[in-house]
């Protein structure tokens, strides 16, 4: 890990109102690979990514693109600049189209030239969404309305796409299809940050975990190195775990 | 393709003609339907689109018109076709300016404190020029037209309206189908996702507003010339204000037709039906916004649109109460 | 020569000016108090209120003629009935145009009714201009050189009185705790067994009740007319962004201070100018803060 980070935070602090949300949290992230988020309820997972795309300002700390400061800049430009995310709580723009929600993704997003069609099209196709581009987003079920996060953010052309518990609520087959449809996404040379709850997907998939509790960094690894560590054990698992990431 | 414009063509030969068929008050009340369904286009720009309802949208009205006169007085240009066109420009610009610059405080505010804060801003504005003597809103100002030569003005003003009329349409038209279109409509549904989607927001909303207060005031300068004579109550006016916002509601909001339907019909029942019950207009009213709630929360463009057009172009996604 | 004991003319004017903004800010308390409640607790922008206020001066007013009934007694009688009326008009009408469209529908229904009332009360009473004059209309105390009208100083007196009922209510009763509890979580109120279709019909009631008490108030205070109820509900949106969303004390915070603009404005730089300002007041609290001085009653959860 020499070369310079995509996206790197060194003494991420937040406070509200006196109460330490994240307590002077670092990580990296590097090109080419799939990173893991977890712990506990509470732990700030959500918060941190709130902060790093620019939603809340930090009490204390930096975070860098690509080498550059980026606290401070508005979540618009983080967007611009190739910073995209998909939220835990799915927030489609309900009263219009399924293919109008990437859409808008692809009409915006990183600025330079691009095929507004092709981008839309790729998304649809890649996160699955083709067959039911013309349905309004409002009423979809749950599955779809993860996919369409993915899509939406993905038709912003990122380089880094931070995904916020993309399988809350999905049943196994739907889990690993997400899951297969990060793993493409990484493929595209798309740096992939994910929050998740389902142990074996996170283990499975990721090459580096982060583990928050109470707003502080007990331990960051490879997935087997990490679900071994005491810490996040008596922290987050409770019980120890195989190298799967199934519960023993 | 071809098919679009046969009916572009068939619906200018129609305005083209139409006066001569038409006596002087029936080509009064189209003249004012092309007047309040371009007002009620450039206020689906922020509303329809952007989901922020103006109460207020009359201000623009009021100061495209005392920016015309006072413009064309300072200047003593002399009364023809040059001057009405420099009054009206100008007109438009002082509102593009003012909205431009009240923009960002104002844009702030959303759901129905955007809606009162505009409709504040529409009342000081009318208190101001009402009461501060260097506006004569009080005595009132003249705009003169010089009318070509046997061309009465009720006939004038038709075809001046009827061109801005489509001006506005082509506005919008373009609008909607462009990215910044898009970038309203992302604002509609969900602000802060359309700022994680990389619209830059503020800008956007700025720019919106600033292209409807545009043609709000072209349209209230050029109002105020088919009046010749007029004062602060007879262009800051409330009910303008809320008639744009009914004609969109009845129509369909967020769609190009629905305003223009919107004014159609309700121009319909109140100059025509109900032309002779002045006393009955806004009980009128007032049951047709009631009865369009309640059976077409789509608007009438929600009956013929299919099922795409009316979830997308409903009340249930217009402007949030809050 | 100058009387050292007589004091300064400039600053009894002040007083007296400022004794004219508090009278009136009472009153504009009373009249916002149920505007305040509804948009609180409910959501809903309730833009009959202005109607509430002027149908309840109507309706004292018509008390007072036929039966002698004078206005200050008829506010009981009137909020009563104003009480099903609104109870009634909030199930019937505007909950059936919030689950058929949504929140906005309500406020284009009650924009709707409140224009059609307007239309009835020009065609039953005329668009004329009234006023209701009991026999101690005319009669004032003075104290040196400042004065009060009777009428006025019972008319902040009765406001008060129903500012603190109406904080009882909310506060003591197991009404108002049932209001309270659906206004922040109607899911667990209703998972608590509240009704809470009944509840929010019954706290619409009870901001009708107070809207058309304020009208028979009013009506001594102030001259009216049916085009005159899109000020009260203007004056009452101003009181909640000046004190704050939902509580009594929000109501008689943001009246008082509006009471005391308006009549400021009046004395010193000019009556034409009360609404100029008044708007300009609204504007700029809007942009500072929208929640109001006090903030909402209800907490943040809407």
């Amino acid at each position: 890990m020499s070369a310079t980070p995509i996206l790197a935070g060194r003494g991420i602090t937040k406070n509200f109102r006196g109460l330490t949300a994240i307590d002077t949290v670092d990580f990296e992230l590097h090109q080419g690979r799939i990173y893991g988020l977890i712990g506990p309820n509470g732990a700030g997972k959500s918060t941190l990514f709130n902060l790093v795309t620019g939603y809340y300002p930090l009490s204390s700390g930096e975070i860098r693109f690509e080498g550059k400061r980026i606290d401070g800049v508005p979540t618009y430009r983080l967007n611009q600049m190739g910073i995209a995310r998909a939220f835990q709580i799915s927030k489609p723009f309900p009263a219009i189209t399924v293919r109008e929600n990437v859409r808008i993704g692809a009409l915006y997003g990183v600025s330079g030239p691009r095929d507004v069609d092709a981008v839309t099209e790729e998304a649809l196709a890649l996160t699955g969404l083709t067959g039911i581009a013309e349905r309004m987003s409002g009423g979809l079920p749950v599955g779809n309305l993860r996919k369409l996060e993915i899509a939406r953010a993905l038709a912003t052309r990122p380089k880094v796409l931070l995904a916020d518990e993309p399988c809350a609520g999905l049943n196994p087959t739907e889990t690993s299809d997400m899951m297969e449809c990060l793993r493409s996404i990484s493929r595209r040379g798309i740096v992939v940050w994910l929050v998740e709850h389902d142990m074996r997907a996170v283990v499975q998939v990721c090459d580096w975990i982060y583990v928050l509790e109470a707003g502080v960094k007990i331990a960051a690894g490879p997935p087997q190195e990490v679900i071994r560590n005491p810490r996040v054990i008596e922290a987050y698992l409770g019980t120890p775990m195989t190298e799967n990431g199934e519960e023993a | 393709m071809t098919m679009r414009i046969f009916l572009l063509l068939g619906t200018l030969i129609v305005i083209v003609l139409l006066p001569q068929f038409l006596a002087p008050f029936h080509i009064r009340v189209v003249q004012l339907f092309f007047f309040t369904a371009a007002l009620a286009l450039a206020w689906n720009v922020m509303g329809g689109l952007a989901g922020y309802w103006s109460f207020g949208h009359t201000v623009f009205i009021g100061m495209g018109a005392f920016a015309a006169a006072h413009f064309v007085a300072k200047l003593g240009l002399p009364a023809g076709p040059l001057q009405m066109i420099a009054g009206i420009v100008f007109g438009a610009l002082f509102c593009g300016i003012v909205a431009a610059i009240i923009a960002y405080p104002i844009l702030r505010l959303r759901g129905i404190y955007f809606a009162i804060a505009m409709l504040g801003i529409g009342q000081v504005a009318a208190e101001l020029a009402n009461n501060v003597g260097w506006f004569q809103g009080d005595v009132g100002l003249f705009l003169e037209t010089a009318l070509p030569d046997g061309v009465e003005p009720e006939r004038f003003f038709y075809y001046v309206f009827a061109g801005l009329f489509l001006f506005t349409w082509m506005v919008s038209l373009v609008v909607m189908r462009s990215r910044f279109g898009y970038g309203l409509l992302a604002i509609r549904e969900d602000e802060d996702t359309a700022k994680m989607l990389g619209v830059p927001t503020e800008q956007i909303k700025a720019f919106g507003f600033t292209i409807s207060a545009v043609l709000v005031g072209m349209l209230g300068a050029t109002y105020a010339y088919s009046l010749g004579y007029f004062t602060a109550s007879s262009v800051f006016r409330i009910d303008f204000s809320l008639n744009m916002i009914i004609y969109c509601l009845i129509g369909g909001i967020g769609t190009l037709a629905g305003p223009v339907v919107g004014a159609a019909l309700m121009l319909l029942l109140t100059q025509i039906i109900l032309g002779q019950l002045l006393e009955l207009h806004l009980l009128a009213t007032g049951l047709v916004v009631i009865l369009i709630v309640l059976t077409l929360p789509n608007g009438v463009m929600g009956l013929v649109g299919g099922e795409a057009f009316r979830r997308r172009f409903s009340m249930r996604a217009g402007g949030k109460a809050r | 020569m100058r009387d050292p004991h007589f004091p300064d003319r400039q600053a009894m004017l002040i007083i007296q000016t400022a004794l004219n903004g508090l009278v009136l800010g009472g009153v504009y308390s009373l009249a916002a108090v149920g505007f305040s409640l509804i948009f609180g607790a409910l959501g809903i922008v309730n833009l009959t209120h202005g109607i509430f206020v002027i149908c309840g001066a109507y309706a004292a007013m018509v008390l007072f003629h036929v039966f002698g009934i004078d206005p200050f007694l008829a506010t009981v009688p009137v909020a009563i009935a104003f009480f099903f009326i609104g109870y009634a008009y909030q199930r019937g009408l505007i909950q059936v145009a919030i689950s058929r469209a949504s929140l906005v529908a309500s406020l284009l229904v009650t924009f709707g009714v409140a224009l059609i009332m307007r239309n009835l009360l020009q065609l039953v009473f005329s668009p004329d201009v009234r006023t209701i004059t009991p026999s101690y209309s005319f009669s004032s105390l003075t104290f040196g050189s400042l004065r009060i009208d009777i009428v006025r100083l019972i008319a902040v007196l009765v406001s008060i009185v129903f500012l603190l009922l109406m904080a009882l209510v909310l506060s003591k009763t197991a009404f108002g705790r049932r209001i309270r509890a659906t206004a922040q979580q109607p899911l667990a109120a209703n998972l608590s067994g509240v009704n809470v279709p009944h509840v929010l019909g019954q706290t619409f009631g009870l901001g009708a009740a107070f809207a058309a008490a304020s009208g028979a108030v009013l009506g001594i205070v102030q001259p009216f007319s049916p085009s005159s109820e899109d000020f009260w509900t203007l004056n009452a949106f101003i009181v909640v962004v000046l004190g704050g969303v939902g509580s009594p004390s929000g109501a008689l915070l943001g009246g008082i201070l509006l009471g005391l603009i308006s009549s400021f404005t009046a004395q010193f730089i000019g009556p034409s100018y009360t609404n100029a300002v008044m708007f300009l007041v609204l504007v700029i609290m809007l942009l500072i803060r929208p929640q109001g001085l006090l903030g909402s009653a209800f907490g943040e959860s809407r």
